[in-house]
């Protein structure tokens, strides 16, 4: 261990000492696992963290009850491997409402089967902390967010009203009625992500790999059809296409991409070899990063 | 990364548009792993071309995706100039009041190491929030428009940089294209910054002319300014050390919490601060003056012989030395003070001004202190670094503050140790950030406790509000120091028994 410290070793140093530090200072953390990649490496910093104990703090998956099979099932034996405690929370009365991706829209089935969802099981287990796998290269509104993101009573979050971090100290204290969330791969890229993945040698949902998929062109966007809930519209062929996801969701809501990077090696090789940005072809788009500010504001993870 | 929305739920994530790129597309193959890590804070306002300065280094320096360059190109004007501005995005609050009010962190990478870009707000009243982005940060570049030169604002921001600790100070004098590229105005402008940084303490503080705009003296040598024969602005943030490339000073980890496994392993996990350790080195905790050996460094990927600053790791000693979070271990040989009095300069971070009669605790690497009184001596100038008396201590002042503590902590003075000799002042009963300081300096504890506080004995506890829990365990010391807290802020002295 002589060499130099390379950025992946420090990103995973600094995730490390927030984990502790939260868990020193908060008194019921959880962490928000939503099965994807970025949850794939933020669990395994946990255990990294307090090794050689287990994760001191239950993991909690906000179910909306679309997403795809096989995130399921990774979750579940995910779990299982490590020994974790999992909690998974359905916001019952709004699918008792019959809220879905189908037929409402995103901004409306968002807020209530995920945010709702989230601020009730946040509220019904008491956690004063939610560790996420946010980053501050995801988005505008994200790139002045802070490690530790001061929540109000009701789970509002107030940029003008954030605390000032001061180097690596970090001060968890919660005024009344506040809860936090904690962002431990707050500087990571998604290409640190990829390359960690890869370097600790981590499964991850075999969606993010290339393989033949039911797929339909939907408003210029790849959808893999995991069942028969979304009614096909007049015009649209489902047709076998070799595709890869970038993000995992609600699949009616996520998009695919055409590739042939069929397993992890070959996904990190293309997503560094990239010269197109992760996020999709929308550019400078003021409303959109304004959507997620207002949506922050709400109460959004 | 850069001003290119995501909507991650609310719509469709991911884009058939953006097919994934060709692997067989050989330009560029970015390392899997980079040499260290560099934190840059960029201050100045945005009539200096802060905005087109960052967007320029991104444009001509990092590994930008090209639809996000193509994107841009398309926005270019009649000069044929993409608006660079635009790469550097902003909350909708600050984007209509047309100013950056808060810090914002970008990434870039080289082909050789990572860049993390630090972008704080230039005007006074937003003094705080570049403390806070300085705290951050290894090297600062500091802008200003060729026309205006060094102004009363360069001066604050030197005195500010300096106060956090930062060594590495870059003067960017940008808009040389509107002085005609002369080098006459900028020698001038170069020998007044040499004047203002002389009376600070940095390592390297070094003028670069250059043109965001246009690109001159960033990333590549200007053709119109053939007089100058310094480095551009990305030679010199390549000069400065990355962080984990380095491990000079004495070791320093404050203990972070205590990691249990089998049947004896009692494990101190925390991050080291400063220099490395060795399995074998004897080891010292600063407040009890206790020293053992070190036994074993464990990490998740098997135990390591050695370990350097900016490491999290596990530390078992070969004697059990009853610490708990808030110790800081530390070489024999160079120790931090056990201190109950400290010398201080304070940023003050909050909207409302110092309250004396609050309860306050000052936050350390690791550890909570109550604090039983706090004296402002006086306030800094920092555009004259002259002192001014006063007691009264409000947003972004920088003050000069003597601070007594309940009860002794292992501090280091900022001077010797950046990460061990800062804190943050914080409000008991709401928890907010009230202030960043660092210690200049701290003497020694020695007298005993007087006998006018009200002693909280673990028995008068265990009888009553901690009664449910073993006396001694973190629950039981989590709700003793809250009845300190909440006795010193209704204004009696009171210490804690089970307080280490």
């Amino acid at each position: 261990m002589n060499k130099p410290l390379s950025h992946l070793d420090l990103l995973e140093a600094e995730s490390i000492h927030i984990f502790r530090e939260a868990v020193a200072q908060f008194r019921k953390p959880v962490l928000m696992y939503s099965i994807g990649k970025d949850s794939t490496a933020l669990l395994h910093l946990a255990r990294k963290a307090f090794f050689p104990q287990s994760i001191p703090f239950p993991l909690l998956h906000v179910d909306t009850g679309w997403k795809f099979r096989d995130m399921i099932s990774f979750r579940d034996r995910a779990v299982a491997r490590i020994g974790a405690q999992l909690i998974v929370h359905t916001n019952v009365e709004g699918a008792a409402r019959g809220v879905n991706p189908v037929d409402y829209a995103p901004s409306l089935y968002t807020d209530v089967m995920k945010t709702q969802a989230l601020k009730q099981a946040l509220d019904a287990y008491g956690f004063d902390a939610a560790f996420g796998g946010a980053r501050r290269d995801e988005e505008a509104s994200r790139a002045k967010e802070r490690i530790v993101s001061f929540r109000a009573a009701g789970h509002r979050w107030d940029p003008r009203k954030q605390r000032p971090e001061m180097g690596r100290l970090l001060n968890g204290r919660l005024g009344t009625g506040e809860t936090a969330r904690v962002f431990p791969m707050s500087n990571w890229t998604e290409r640190d992500v990829w390359r960690y993945l890869l370097r600790e040698k981590l499964d991850v949902v075999p969606l993010y790999m290339a393989a033949e998929r039911p797929t339909i062109l939907r408003n210029g966007q790849l959808l893999v059809l995991d069942d028969d809930r979304l009614p096909l519209k007049s015009g649209e062929v489902v047709t076998k296409r070799r595709v890869r996801f970038r993000t995992l969701g609600c699949w009616p809501l996520t998009a695919a991409v055409e590739s042939s990077a069929a397993d992890i090696e070959s996904v990190v090789a293309e997503t560094l070899a990239a010269r197109t940005s992760e996020r999709e072809g929308r550019l400078i788009d003021h409303d959109q990063s304004g959507a997620m500010e207002r949506k922050k504001q709400e109460g959004y993870f | 990364m850069i001003a290119v929305a995501k909507i991650k739920s609310g719509g469709i994530a991911g884009s058939a548009s953006a097919v994934a790129a060709n692997v067989n597309d050989k330009r560029m193959p970015l390392p899997r792993e980079l040499d260290g890590v560099v934190h840059i804070l960029t201050c100045g306002s945005v009539d200096d071309g802060k905005s087109t300065l960052i967007g320029r280094l991104l444009w001509d320096a990092s590994d930008l995706p090209d639809d996000t360059r193509a994107t841009l190109q398309r926005s270019a004007g009649v000069d044929g100039q993409p608006d660079l501005s635009l790469l550097v995005d902003g909350l909708a609050a600050e984007r209509e009041q047309g100013i950056t009010i808060d810090i914002a962190w970008r990434y870039f990478d080289t082909a050789r190491r990572r860049y993390v870009i630090i972008d704080s707000p230039g005007h006074e009243q937003y003094t705080r929030n570049m403390a806070s982005g300085a705290s951050h940060a290894d090297v600062a570049v500091m802008l200003v428009d060729a026309r205006d030169g060094v102004k009363r604002q360069t001066r604050r921001h030197a005195a500010i940089l300096d106060l956090l600790g930062v060594r590495r100070v870059i003067l960017a004098v940008n808009k040389m294209d509107l002085v005609n590229w002369s080098q006459d105005r900028f020698e001038a402008i170069e020998a007044d910054f040499r004047g203002v940084t002389a009376q600070f303490r940095f390592e390297t503080a070094v003028a670069v002319p250059v043109a965001a705009k246009l690109g001159d003296n960033v990333a590549r040598r200007s053709k119109q300014m053939a007089w100058y024969s310094g480095p551009t602005l990305l030679d010199e943030l390549d000069r400065a050390p990355g962080r984990g490339q380095s491990h000079s000073g004495p070791f320093r980890l404050p203990v972070q919490t205590v990691l249990r496994g089998g049947q004896d392993f009692r494990g101190l996990a925390g991050t080291i601060t400063s220099g490395e350790v060795r399995v074998g080195d004897e080891i010292i905790d600063a407040a009890s003056g206790r020293s053992a050996r070190l036994r074993r460094i464990a990490t998740f990927d098997g135990d390591l012989s050695h370990a350097v600053s900016g490491q999290a790791v596990v530390l078992q000693l070969d004697t059990a030395l009853d610490i708990a979070r808030g110790a800081v271990l530390a070489s024999s040989s160079a120790r931090p003070v056990l201190a109950r009095q400290l010398d201080t300069r304070l940023v003050w971070l909050a909207d409302s001004p110092l309250d004396t009669d609050r309860g306050l605790l000052l936050r350390t690497a690791t550890d909570l202190a109550p604090v039983s009184a706090i004296f402002v001596r006086g306030r800094l100038n920092l555009e004259t670094m002259s002192q001014s008396a006063g007691t009264i201590c409000a947003t972004n002042d920088i003050v000069l503050a003597d601070i007594e503590l309940g009860r002794a902590t292992a501090i280091d003075r900022f001077a010797d140790q950046r990460e061990t000799g800062s804190f943050v002042l914080v409000d008991a009963l709401t928890g907010a950030t009230l202030a960043g300081g660092v210690v200049v300096a701290a003497e020694a504890h020695t007298a005993a406790i007087a006998d006018d506080r009200f002693h909280l004995s673990n028995e008068l506890l265990a009888l009553g509000l901690c009664g449910d829990v073993a006396v001694g365990s973190p629950e039981f010391r989590r709700r003793a120091e809250e009845v300190a807290i909440i006795l010193r802020a209704a204004g009696v002295e009171a210490e804690v028994e089970c307080a280490r």
